[in-house]
């Protein structure tokens, strides 16, 4: 065993934290701080251009791609080291799914016409999974995706719905049903669809937290290329099940629920009772506390999946422990925030609001670190409800842990 | 980052385990915890045998020279075993205390001995009201006289006492607000033992010293040095407490699976139930995590003494809940079973009981991690 990071990867956190010290800019920290859902596109693309002049644009993707040769446990550290300086964690729809998918199954002209703009941050991509009837059980998606009768075309008519971001994507994948005759999850195909398509409605859903970042979409006989659907027709519930297994630790939200402890104790210092900082009376402090062990567990449990530890349980439900527990800190971290602010959590910031830092204009009456914590624990209820509820991971965990 | 076992260390893990599955089965141990010292000497003299007495020891005394990771594989198979022998206070903490005391007279005199199974050592330091402190000397005084010490005063709670050739007395000497470290015979003149039994069956008893004489070399550790020592110590003893929680939390977890396959009501085996079996993910989901936080524990025991205080307690801290949680669930699963002194799960949660207060519970290491703040 050796428990500590080695000196290569130590060294490896400081350049990357100046990386990141030095080109984050204002503008990005401020969303990367409040977590608006979506942050202004324009941000977005230069933030992607920043990361990818510097050739981190998607360090996890191989290096002829344009990514990296990384360990896991470097990725890890990147990921840290730009959430700590508030950089945006944003598009891994693109990034971190499509990307994969059409790497490891996609064809040559997939790879040459899709991945190359998303590396430089010209296109930005959505991913419609879910559908009205089809959430925790995904394999019962109802979209429909025809080849039409000259055989050059897919004709998609459905409906999708939670697709993030549609109204700033420019393409977006999904997954459609090109054969009802078989088993359910064996006639499902990964579609890449260009989202300026005829026949594409999206309209967004205001979300609890006052968040245009979730939508529905609409699809009314879309034509579609097919040469733009991913590897074999069938395949596309094998392809999402691969994704799952390349990004094992990330339902974990590490990075996110370090940061926003992180946050919960500049709140908790700043507020005062009867004089003194929230985080020094022990009530608070020991809530603080709790939370922090917990997260400290987490972190360690991904970092034991990212070495690969030989595990004597079964994966899967050792990874599924991972969402379990990290999407229950999402909640409680944030949470705590908002009992760290008190009273001042109840003043409603509207996603125009959220735009833009109200301290300079309003003063010691709302201090920067107020602006969108309520917002982001609305935000957060959804976490425990979207990559797999709860209840599914837990029935997940009994089965392959123990066999029930 | 490695988190996998060497060879020998995969090694020594199969034969603690397959010693515990084999050689010591919930009937014996039952009935060993209410019969003579509460545990038996002839499983001490194995595991000396067996090198496990050694492992964290250095090699100038007999010792194995491992890290702590042999300890904590040996401890956590002790705790599914509930194993009785004074491991913890002997091996983990007073050997520990003596090595690092800078007394070479007594790390020859004491270690070698309790490597070898022969000399069984215990910490007598807690008083009436010191709840978690380490170092307490309120209520126990040394005196110089002409040739050495004299002892007087009251301790509690001292874990293995009864069974101990040698007691760790801390004491009050010459004002100074550090305790002093003396090493004290338990048959001496003026020691009177008072024993107990605890809630898993081990033994502890409340010791009184009234003008205890000590030789000038009974001295182990003088007050300017022993407060960092004594707090190391046991900042690992908590750190094996955590391993032996590890321990129990899957000893429960397999105990109820396995009931709650072959318990039928409602004409199907219980766990079919899916109330059942969340309730069973929830408990896998607390024992991934508590290993988790047991790495890293061992990753800051070599740390500065506050980083290393702050990660033990948090280990401690995450243990204690989830260990509770996982005992009173592994009860309630099996139902009236669960209640009876014949059924293991039981016994797990009374051990667990006494896991989550020894070397500070829950809410010590909550407040304690939290001085950081």
């Amino acid at each position: 065993m050796n428990f500590q990071f080695s000196p290569e990867d130590e060294n490896f956190r400081q350049e990357v934290r100046q990386f990141f010290q030095e080109s984050v800019s204002p503008e990005v920290a401020h969303f990367g701080y409040v977590g608006a859902h979506p942050p202004p596109r324009d941000v977005l693309r230069q933030w992607q251009k920043t990361l990818h002049a510097r050739g981190w644009g998607a360090p996890h993707w191989p290096q002829e791609f344009g990514g990296t040769d990384w360990s896991p446990i470097r990725k890890h550290i990147f990921l840290e080291e730009m959430l700590n300086a508030n950089g945006l964690d944003y598009g891994w729809q693109g990034t971190h799914m499509m990307a994969p998918v059409v790497i490891a199954f996609g064809n040559e002209w997939q790879q040459q016409t899709f991945l190359p703009p998303l590396l430089s941050g010209e296109v930005f991509w959505c991913q419609g999974f879910s559908e009205p009837n089809a959430g925790s059980d995904l394999a019962s998606l109802k979209t429909r995706a025809e080849l039409d009768e000259n055989g050059t075309h897919y004709v998609v008519n459905g409906q999708k719905i939670w697709t993030s971001d549609a109204t700033i994507a420019d393409w977006g994948f999904f997954l459609v049903r090109t054969d009802s005759t078989v088993k359910p999850q064996r006639g499902i195909s990964f579609l890449l669809i260009d989202m300026k398509s005829p026949g594409i409605t999206v309209r967004p859903i205001i979300s609890i937290d006052g968040g245009h970042g979730l939508t529905e979409v609409f699809l009314e006989n879309v034509r579609v290329p097919k040469e733009q659907l991913v590897g074999e027709p069938g395949m596309g519930w094998t392809y999402a099940k691969y994704l799952l297994e390349k990004e094992r630790t990330s339902s974990a939200f590490i990075y996110f629920n370090k940061r926003e402890l992180e946050k919960a104790k500049v709140i908790a210092r700043a507020e005062l009772i009867d004089g003194v900082p929230l985080l020094e009376t022990p009530v608070f402090a020991r809530k603080v506390a709790e939370i922090e062990a917990d997260i400290l567990a987490l972190e360690w449990s991904v970092l034991r999946i990212l070495a690969k530890e030989e595990l004597r349980d079964n994966l899967d439900a050792v990874v599924s422990t991972l969402k379990v527990r990290g999407s229950e800190l999402q909640q409680r971290v944030t949470e705590l925030q908002v009992d760290a602010m008190g009273p001042r959590a109840l003043r409603f910031f509207s996603h125009d609001a959220r735009q833009k830092d109200v301290s300079e204009e309003q003063g010691d009456l709302w201090p920067a670190h107020t602006l969108g914590r309520t917002n982001m624990y609305f935000f957060q209820r959804a976490s425990t409800i979207y990559g797999g509820a709860r209840e599914v991971q837990k029935n997940i965990i009994a089965k392959l842990a123990f066999g029930l | 980052m490695d988190f996998n076992l060497s060879e020998e260390q995969l090694m020594l893990r199969d034969g603690v385990e397959r010693y515990i599955r084999d050689d010591y089965g919930f009937e014996q141990r039952r009935h060993q915890a209410t019969t003579g010292e509460g545990f038996n000497r002839d499983h001490w003299q194995t595991f000396a045998e067996l090198g496990w007495l050694a492992l964290t020891l250095p090699e100038d005394v007999g010792g194995l020279d491992c890290s702590f990771v042999e300890a904590s594989v040996v401890l956590e198979s002790f705790g599914r075993g509930m194993v009785l022998e004074p491991f913890i206070s002997s091996v983990v903490l007073c050997s520990r205390i003596v090595d690092r005391s800078g007394s070479e007279y007594h790390r020859q005199d004491l270690l070698p001995a309790l490597i070898e199974g022969r000399l069984l050592l215990a910490l007598a330091d807690s008083e009436s009201g010191s709840r978690f402190t380490v170092g307490s000397i309120e209520q126990t005084l040394a005196r110089r006289t002409a040739d050495g010490y004299q002892l007087d005063g009251l301790k509690t709670l001292v874990f293995d006492a009864p069974s101990a050739d040698k007691l760790l007395v801390t004491a009050r000497l010459d004002d100074h607000s550090h305790p002093a470290v003396f090493v004290v015979d338990r048959t001496a003149p003026g020691v009177e033992v008072i024993e107990y039994a605890l809630v898993d069956g081990t033994r502890a008893a409340d010791v009184r010293f009234s003008q205890v004489n000590l030789p000038a070399a009974a001295l182990l550790i003088d007050p300017s040095r022993s407060q960092p020592i004594l707090e190391e110590a046991s900042d690992r003893a908590a750190l094996a407490v955590v391993a032996q929680s590890l321990g129990v939390m899957h000893g429960v977890m397999d105990m109820t699976a396995e009931y709650i396959k072959t318990r039928s009501q409602f004409g199907q085996p219980i766990g079919k139930f899916q109330a059942l079996q969340h309730r069973m993910a929830e408990m896998f989901v607390e024992a991934q995590h508590t290993r988790s936080i047991l790495y890293r524990g061992m990753a800051y025991l070599d740390k500065p003494a506050e980083e290393r205080a702050r990660a033990i307690s948090a280990a401690k801290a995450a243990t204690g809940k989830a260990g509770r949680f996982v005992c009173a669930q592994g009860v309630q699963l099996h139902g009236g079973i669960g209640m009876t002194e014949e059924y293991p799960v039981g016994h797990y949660f009374r051990f667990m009981t006494l896991l989550e207060k020894r070397f500070g519970d829950t809410d010590f290491h909550l407040a304690r991690f939290a001085k950081g703040y």
